[in-house]
């Protein structure tokens, strides 16, 4: 793994007597598009902004390339690029006046950087145009040129898609994707909507109260472990006591008509043989994938349990 | 990291780009210009056939008054003694005082500087509170800029604002006044009576930037109180109308408590310092100039650390 571009040391924020924010520890590398997925209220905005220093910390340390923002807050900020929920801009200005304020922050943005960014973003045609002409989907478009004019290492985006449209979310997801292949740079997201977060993500950390969850790679989540066959059989029962020969107890599970078993699409012949072998009418047999959303449920529903 | 010019430069953009800021300009003028149509109309309408004859009519009059009283304050007495001198010496140099010249419309725009005052917080409230109703503030301060950099950059754009419409009030009195009492006016001299009891001619010019000076002690304290307003409240409109009420309000109530003694240490009685010149009367006997400057000094110290407080160790949520 290269270097983390982004590391957070037992991050808390305490409101009152509650963490909103508890202990959060983890490592984004760089290149990575690394999600932050939670319900409402999780304390996924919160950390957001303790990162970018909207929100001060109560305990803990964020280091962007090394450099902590707590203790070199303007140091540490040239190395990113923010969107912050809908991207709000000043609406008197035209798009082109509005990147020329943000450009004027940082050293070294020229005027060809500007027109490179823009056009990569294909607002050419109207970015001479007052920003309140706008529609949602331009502005989204803005907001993310005004954060990438700089060429941050580490873009940070914090519910992106609230408001956006379909085409307009995925829209920004094909940025993204182009920003991290072409610029080289790492994203963290934060959202609710799990959908997007697959597409979108190469790990996810599922936070929950404040406190961390669980980080996964999205490429295990295809894996085997995260996928299941569902099995309706003309004998439930009887098929089950067959079945329990073959797996764990742990790996099987009755909803509805259906048998579960936690094994991926590979046994399926197996068992397939076995009750045909028993005179058991298989009615229906076929591998399931579990999504994001069904994890990030059963992660999330099995914490509240506790 | 972010120099502290180029985020000045990002706050004048922000108030000269916005249509308002012209209109408040355009106000100005033409306020100017209706102030100055008004007096040249009333000196037309009242104009005395021979200045003359009433000008010695008027040191007959005050000279019996100085014999009559004998129970007159010396204050007055001394007063009255320097009208005649002035008089005697605007008839023996046959200047007539009371025609309008180029510098008495200067001079009269000093006292439209309230409606500078009134414009400028109308922009300082806006310049913090403004960024939070716009939903803007996550961006800006999400940069390499530290808040109190941001917060300076503002605030200095704000007095450069201010700056730009003493200059434009200025100007246009200047050219309204030469307009309707001509140019020539320009060298017009200042005719005063020095503390040594002589007459003496002084650059109007001088006159006029003095007489604008402390308006714009008043000035300044507005807009930073406005200022620090600004960075309370996270709606413009709330921060707009609390600094005027605050403006408006302040000199009625400080009229209405001048018999209790505390009331000199609010702000407001202690922020028009021409109270102090000739011929005017503090709201307390006890007020000095010192007092005043002193109790002014600490306001704006705790006016900009208020502010300061405020904007750079809250927490933006929402």
């Amino acid at each position: 793994m290269t270097e983390a571009v982004l590391e957070l040391r037992n991050l808390t924020k305490r409101i009152g007597r509650r963490n909103i924010v508890d202990n959060l520890t983890f490592d984004i590398p760089a290149g990575e598009v690394f999600g932050f997925l939670g319900p409402n209220g999780a304390g996924k905005t919160t950390t957001i902004r303790m990162i970018v220093g909207l929100i001060s910390m109560t305990k803990g340390e964020v280091r962007i390339k090394g450099v902590s923002v707590k203790d070199h807050f303007e140091l540490a900020m040239t190395h990113v690029g923010a969107i912050v929920e809908n991207p709000e801009m000043y609406k008197f200005l035209t798009g082109y006046q509005n990147l020329v304020h943000f450009a004027r922050r940082h050293s070294g943005v020229t005027k060809q950087r500007i027109d490179e960014v823009v056009s990569m973003l294909g607002l050419q045609n109207r970015i001479h145009e007052k920003v309140k002409r706008y529609s949602l989907g331009m502005r989204q478009r803005l907001g993310v040129a005004q954060a990438i004019l700089h060429r941050p290492s580490l873009l940070i985006l914090d519910e992106p898609t609230n408001g956006l449209d379909p085409a307009g979310i995925r829209e920004l997801r094909d940025y993204l994707r182009k920003l991290t292949r072409e610029e080289g740079i790492s994203v963290i997201v934060s959202s609710h909507l799990l959908s997007e977060m697959e597409l979108m993500c190469d790990r996810v950390a599922i936070i929950q109260s404040g406190k961390l969850v669980d980080v996964r790679s999205m490429q295990d989540a295809s894996g085997a472990a995260q996928s299941k066959i569902l099995l309706e059989a003309g004998d439930p029962a009887a098929a089950r006591q067959l079945l329990s020969q073959l797996f764990d107890a742990s790996q099987l599970a009755v909803s509805g008509p259906y048998i579960e078993i936690a094994a991926d699409k590979s046994a399926i012949p197996n068992i397939a043989r076995v009750l045909v072998a028993a005179d058991i009418e298989v009615l229906g047999i076929h591998s399931v994938q579990k999504s994001l959303e069904d994890q990030f449920l059963e992660i999330t529903g099995g914490e509240m349990v506790v | 990291m972010s120099s502290l010019s180029q985020l000045i430069r990002n706050e004048n953009m922000k108030i000269y780009f916005r249509p308002r800021t012209w209109l408040m300009v355009l106000f100005l003028v033409g306020t100017v210009a209706l102030m100055s149509g008004i007096m040249k109309w009333d000196e037309s309408r009242s104009e005395t056939a021979d200045w003359r004859a009433s000008l010695t009519q008027q040191n007959e009059k005050m000279a019996l008054d100085l014999q009559s009283s004998a129970d007159m304050d010396e204050g007055s007495r001394e007063y009255l003694q320097e009208r005649i001198t002035l008089n005697d010496y605007h008839l023996s140099q046959n200047i007539n005082p009371d025609k309008l010249t180029l510098w008495s419309y200067v001079n009269s725009s000093a006292s439209l500087i309230i409606l500078v005052t009134l414009l400028t917080v109308v922009v300082a409230a806006d310049m913090i509170a403004g960024e939070f109703t716009w939903g803007t503030i996550k961006l800006l301060l999400v940069g390499p800029a530290s808040r109190t950099k941001i917060m300076l950059g503002k605030y200095i754009s704000t007095m450069v604002f201010a700056l730009l419409l003493l200059i434009v009030c200025f100007a246009a009195a200047l050219i309204a006044g030469g307009i309707l009492a001509g140019f020539d006016g320009l060298n017009t001299p200042d005719i005063y009576m020095g503390s040594d009891g002589i007459i003496h001619e002084g650059s109007m010019f001088l006159a006029s930037i003095e007489k604008y000076g402390y308006n714009v002690v008043m000035l300044v304290m507005y807009v930073t109180m406005a200022f620090m307003i600004s960075s309370a409240f996270r709606s413009s409109s709330m921060a707009i109308a609390f600094s005027l009420l605050c403006m408006l309000v302040g000199n009625t109530l400080s009229g209405l408590l001048s018999g209790y003694s505390w009331v000199k240490y609010l702000i407001f009685p202690n922020i028009d310092l021409t109270q102090y010149m000739e011929g005017a009367t503090p709201l307390r006997p006890e007020m000095t100039l010192g007092f005043s400057i002193a109790m002014l000094a600490i306001y704006y110290v705790v006016f900009q650390f208020v502010a300061w407080l405020l904007f750079t160790k809250r927490d933006v949520a929402g």
